[in-house]
């Protein structure tokens, strides 16, 4: 059974981006979403077990999601990727409960050891 | 707005922006030890006028540095005098700012946010471009032909320092014969 993953962004070369880095063999299912509205819609639709999820986004911001997704509990596993990486910025998503901040321009050999650190590959 | 770009080309260039500028925004915080709030970056080939109306502010200071390499241009960085002495307080300046301790804040300042927004920029576009350091200039005084680039592609973003008044914008205006050079690399990277 492919993970269903969410790549939240509105920048579609950042969305693309994410595509890249994720290793090749990983089985995966992947939906886009180019705001922090379709972000929560993919996770209510169980499309997010994983959700790579940008901060600054117009309709509802990465902030939103993390506290929407932080006071209803749910399992999805995100990991944020900003170009935001204001002390600050890092503090507020770990007190969401992200799993891990990375910053922009992804690197796509931190994005995999991040991924098997959750055990997730 | 700008038929210049496709909309994937301003997108990804509105992107490498957004991340260059994150740095130095970052930069900016870690040295004042305040958040610092971005706007998002916009991208607008500018008119000879419009040009001339953006140094035509005088509630602001005004520094330059030009940057050579595989893309050539300027960087104007716009500081609003307002708030210059709080900035200066958070960075251990003596405030209230003398003439020469203000021109020295305003050309650490320009150097930070200009040189984090340059490298970050080139460097995500694997372009060269080496920055020159920045000197205060006076619009007002020079007439607007000095300053050449008047009909290019424009890149601006606005910094807010939380807590003070302060508030810088960051503009890099690029040569004709370096926008193709840009357009190049840009779609390498779609690719």
């Amino acid at each position: 059974m492919p993970i269903p993953v969410t790549i939240a962004d509105d920048s579609l070369m950042s969305r693309k981006a994410v595509r890249r880095a994720l290793p090749p063999d990983w089985d995966v299912e992947i939906t886009e979403a180019c705001n922090g509205k379709e972000a929560l819609l993919a996770v209510e639709s169980g499309k997010a077990e994983v959700l790579f999820l940008d901060l600054t986004m117009p309709e509802l911001d990465g902030f939103g999601v993390l506290k929407y997704l932080h006071e209803h509990h749910t399992k999805t596993v995100v990991i944020v990727i900003s170009a935001d990486i204001q002390p600050e910025a890092k503090r507020l998503v770990d007190s969401l409960g992200a799993f891990r901040f990375l910053h922009k321009p992804l690197q796509a050999e931190q994005l995999r050891d991040t991924l098997f650190e959750v055990g997730l590959i | 707005m700008n038929t210049l770009l496709s909309e994937e080309q301003r997108d990804a260039l509105q992107e490498l922006m957004n991340i260059s500028m994150g740095r130095a925004a970052n930069a900016l915080a870690r040295l004042v030890g305040a958040k610092v709030t971005l706007s998002i970056p916009r991208i607008v080939s500018v008119t000879p006028v419009e040009f001339a109306q953006m140094l035509n502010d005088t509630d602001v200071w005004y520094t330059r540095q030009s940057f050579l390499g595989h893309i050539r241009g300027e960087v104007l960085t716009v500081l609003s005098k307002a708030g210059c002495d709080s900035i200066g307080e958070l960075m251990d300046y003596e405030v209230p700012l003398d003439k020469d301790t203000l021109s020295e804040l305003l050309l650490e300042l320009a150097n930070i946010l200009a040189g984090a927004c340059l490298s970050g920029f080139a460097e995500q576009l694997a372009l060269n471009a080496k920055l020159s350091m920045p000197t205060i200039f006076f619009p007002q005084n020079q007439e607007v032909a000095q300053v050449h680039w008047a009909s290019t592609l424009m890149m601006e973003v606005e910094f807010k320092v939380e807590a003070s008044q302060f508030d810088s914008r960051v503009v890099i205006c690029l040569e004709d014969i370096a926008v193709d050079t840009l357009l190049q690399a840009l779609n390498r990277l779609l690719e």
